[in-house]
């Protein structure tokens, strides 16, 4: 304990230093950008951004790039909340509750219970990570294909609890998703699948495209095709923040975020996405008031977004402990170390005691300097709905297309976006919802590998995704989910759906 | 009018026989490089390539931009490269898969997204030779007692790789293959899942690059068992090389080498081979390459033609061998 404080200060004599802190604003600021553009997500910022990093010393460059990555998803709730377009995949939940939030007039509080969530997230699981990483990492180690197999079956029962609607379609929905989820190459043998001799599918239908699609351009389109344009809402500078009843209503989602981000997080793989899901349904589950979801519940928009922002340092967790590439960022991360000279390893931070401690100081001084920066900006971004509609969705559409097609350099990227535009619309107008489609295709990708990667580990004994110890618990909880799914058809009380279903025939539906 | 119109489309003609004539003569590089990575950024190639661009900036006085462009494990990168203008300006880094990849596509009777006959190569920038490593719990401590307790137990031992086909799998193959050994595999999408996956103690073996096994063999949490390159590994002289153990299939390197589209203008081959045969002696250069404990290897013409056509030969031998994959 003295000892870590001992470390800390070290690391604050680090992360103190003007050159540093230089960096880590730059980074926030990249990284909030990055976040705010649709399309692009920290992944690709990171990667494009690698290359200018070259010429800074090692800690810097880590403390810049961390900036850009936790910045992402701050930034990534913004043109959720105000347009409902995920700034990046983690933000996909944002767009439900903080859009319709926005749309009754909340933007404000929405945004900046947004930015207070990310900052507690960011800073309590820094925390966590310094306190806990050596430890958990050799945990996170022994999640394999059969661990995280079970993990994201436990994820694809949340799909249950998603949707508002009819179960019925939200099972539909998740179908598509899994289906588009099996385009490209099998990872397993090497077939493409679907591809029909485009190179590019290769790698299968992003994330990022089929996001913005379905939420973003559906959502234009769908205004375009009002008899009458919906009213500019002009927000008033006393209801930029959230009352007093709103900070109350996310002060538990927040926690519980926070702690479900940061455990996720540490998962090898790219868990981190579904973090946000998974606490969607978790607070839907646990509100008192679930017919609100989807409606503007400020839960919905406090749970997830301290959940993403907590996975995020829950990814560094293996990264800096044993110099393992936890997921698709940590590894840019660890290659931008290595062109340092740094050899990440479980040695670093015993040889490299001022670029650990220095990042883990670094990180407690981005979150504040993200709040600083993202609280006046809430001001600033809700003036954004002010614009008028001709003016404001054509430039939207051209910032989405740019987006996407920055993300891989791939046109073919911007058609599936403008296809998944087309679907979100007629989805709209049929009354289904679409993000069990979104966590189909991030899902079943995931969730193909692991499951053939068990069994090939197993030589083609089924039994290994029960005998593990992790696995097995996995399932179980995930077992009692389901009954407890069931339970209403048994006891044939009025559940949450069946009142939801009363209340909608009460008022209209926008 | 109608003469007007083609008065213009005259005028039109000449004026673009004109430029391309111009274009012909002038000298080469005139415009800025691009040099394609098919990779992400961050991965060996993008880390090989852009000390390589600014090193041959120097020589050329012309700038050389990187470009990644990613996608179906590189081929769509090659692709482009293949297909794009053969007038010097677009160049492709490539790793040891430009030889796997068509052959591959050969082996499931599909359109090969390229073929290897459509590059010219350049020069071999570097080379690094895989090295077999082991859990450091499991119990062998030389590659003959993994390879006899392999025979004994067929398809039991568990390894990793990049991915099915990818460069660690091949690797695999080939020493299996030379050892008359079955292995049961385990693909993982790309190297570090595959890091992950032996560090987790979820499969027993990887075949992998020296440079980032090193501080796991350090903190003694892997062992090294053998290498499959012609010589042993400087950073770890203890560890014998297949050939010494009488394996001599058992040869692979991943290797990064810098390609042109093939009609390429032989004038423009002899620059860059040139500026490249510069760029490797340059010190930035080097100091690069060794912060990324990657060994140079530098070889152009004729003799890297022969290492690289030597080398896809063994490795479209290595897919055959492993033929169409049977899963559960």
């Amino acid at each position: 304990m003295v000892e870590t404080l001992q470390n800390l200060a070290l690391g604050f004599s680090v992360a103190l230093t003007p050159g540093v802190i230089f960096y880590a604003f730059v980074g926030c600021v990249v990284g909030t950008l990055v976040g705010v553009l649709p399309g692009i997500g920290p992944l690709a910022g990171i990667s494009l951004l690698l290359p200018a990093t070259f010429g800074l010393d090692a800690t810097r460059a880590i403390v810049m790039l961390a900036g850009i990555y936790y910045g992402a998803m701050y930034g990534g709730s913004t043109t959720s909340i105000l347009m409902r377009i995920p700034g990046e995949a983690a933000s996909v939940m944002t767009c439900i509750d903080g859009y319709a939030m926005a749309r009754k007039g909340r933007a404000g509080a929405a945004l900046a219970i947004a930015a207070v969530g990310s900052y507690v997230a960011g800073t309590v699981s820094v925390v966590a990570l310094m306190f806990l990483a050596p430890p958990l990492a050799a945990f996170a180690l022994r999640f394999g294909p059969p661990e995280y197999f079970a993990l994201l079956v436990l994820g694809l029962l949340v799909l249950a609890y998603m949707s508002g609607g009819s179960m019925l379609k939200a099972l539909a929905m998740a179908a598509l998703g899994l289906l588009l989820g099996m385009i490209g190459i099998d990872q397993m043998t090497g077939y493409f699948r679907f591809a029909y001799g485009v190179v590019e599918l290769g790698d299968g239908i992003g994330v990022v495209p089929v996001a913005v699609g379905l939420f973003g351009l559906a959502e234009i389109l769908a205004t375009a095709g009002l008899a009458t344009p919906p009213a500019v809402i002009k927000p008033k500078l006393r209801e930029l923040l959230p009352s007093r009843q709103e900070w109350r209503q996310s002060a538990w989602p927040i926690g519980r975020g926070t702690v479900l981000g940061f455990l996720i997080g540490i998962v090898p793989g790219s868990a981190h996405i579904i973090s946000s899901f998974v606490s969607y349904a978790i607070e839907r589950r646990l509100s008192k008031h679930p017919e609100e979801f989807g409606r503007g519940a400020v839960a919905g928009v406090a749970g997830p977004e301290s959940a993403n922002n907590s996975a995020t340092s829950g990814a560094f967790v293996p990264m800096l402990a044993l110099g393992v590439p936890s997921g698709p960022i940590p590894a840019v991360m660890l290659a931008a170390m290595m062109v340092h000279g740094v050899s990440p390893g479980p040695l670093l931070i015993k040889q490299q005691p001022e670029l650990f401690w220095g990042f883990i100081a670094s990180m407690y001084v981005g979150n504040v300097v993200l709040l600083i920066l993202n609280l006046p900006l809430v001001g600033v971004f809700v003036n954004l709905l002010r614009v008028p509609y001709p003016v404001l969705y054509p430039s939207i559409l051209v910032f989405c297309v740019l987006g996407v097609y920055a993300v891989n350099g791939s046109v073919v990227d911007v058609w599936i976006m403008l296809a998944m535009g087309a679907l979100g619309y007629v989805l709209r107008k049929l009354d289904f919802e679409t993000a069990p489609i979104v966590l189909g295709v991030i899902l079943a990708p995931m969730i193909e590998m692991a499951f053939r990667q068990s069994l090939a580990m197993s030589d083609g004994q089924y039994a290994i995704l029960v005998t593990r110890p992790i696995a097995g618990t996995l399932l179980a909880v995930g077992g009692v989910l389901a009954l407890l799914g069931l339970k209403p058809l048994v006891a044939r009380g009025l559940d949450w759906r069946a009142r939801l279903a009363l209340a909608g025939k009460g008022e209209e539906r926008l | 009018m109608r003469s007007a119109g083609r008065l213009g489309l005259a005028a039109l003609t000449a004026l673009a026989v004109l430029s391309t004539g111009a274009r012909a003569q002038e000298p080469y590089p005139a415009r800025p490089i691009t040099l394609v990575v098919p990779f992400p950024p961050g991965g060996v190639a993008d880390l090989t390539a852009r000390p390589v661009a600014a090193a041959m900036e120097k020589v050329l006085k012309s700038p050389v931009g990187v470009v990644n462009k990613t996608g179906a494990a590189g081929a769509v990168g090659m692709q482009f490269v293949a297909t794009s203008k053969p007038d010097g300006y677009t160049l492709l880094l490539a790793l040891s898969s430009i030889s796997i990849i068509p052959e591959a596509d050969k082996l499931f009777g599909r359109p090969p997204a390229f073929t290897v006959d459509q590059f010219a190569p350049i020069a071999l920038i570097s080379a690094d030779p895989t090295i077999l490593v082991v859990s450091a719990d499991k119990p062998w401590r030389t590659a003959k007692d993994f390879i006899e307790d392999a025979t004994r137990r067929p398809g039991q031992i568990a390894f990793s790789s990049s991915g099915v086909y990818g460069t660690l799998h091949m690797a695999m193959e080939l020493f299996s293959h030379a050892a008359g050994i079955r292995l049961r595999h385990v693909p993982y999408a790309g190297a570090g899942p595959a890091l992950t996956a032996i560090l987790g103690g979820h499969v027993d073996a990887l075949a992998s690059g020296p440079a980032v096994v090193l501080p796991h063999i350090k903190s003694g949490k892997l062992r090294p068992l053998a290498g499959w390159g012609a010589a042993r590994v400087a950073a770890l002289p203890d560890v014998p090389t297949f050939k010494e153990l009488g394996y001599p299939g058992a040869e692979f390197y991943i290797w990064a080498g810098l390609f042109a589209p093939r009609d390429t203008p032989p004038p423009a081959l002899a620059t860059l081979r040139a500026s490249v045969s510069a760029a490797v002696g340059d010190p930035d250069f080097r100091a690069a390459m060794d912060k990324l404990e990657t060994p140079v290897a530098f070889k152009q013409g004729e003799e890297f033609r022969k290492f690289f056509e030597a080398d896809a030969k063994r490795l479209a031998e290595g897919v055959r061998q492993v033929g169409r994959v049977q899963t559960q």
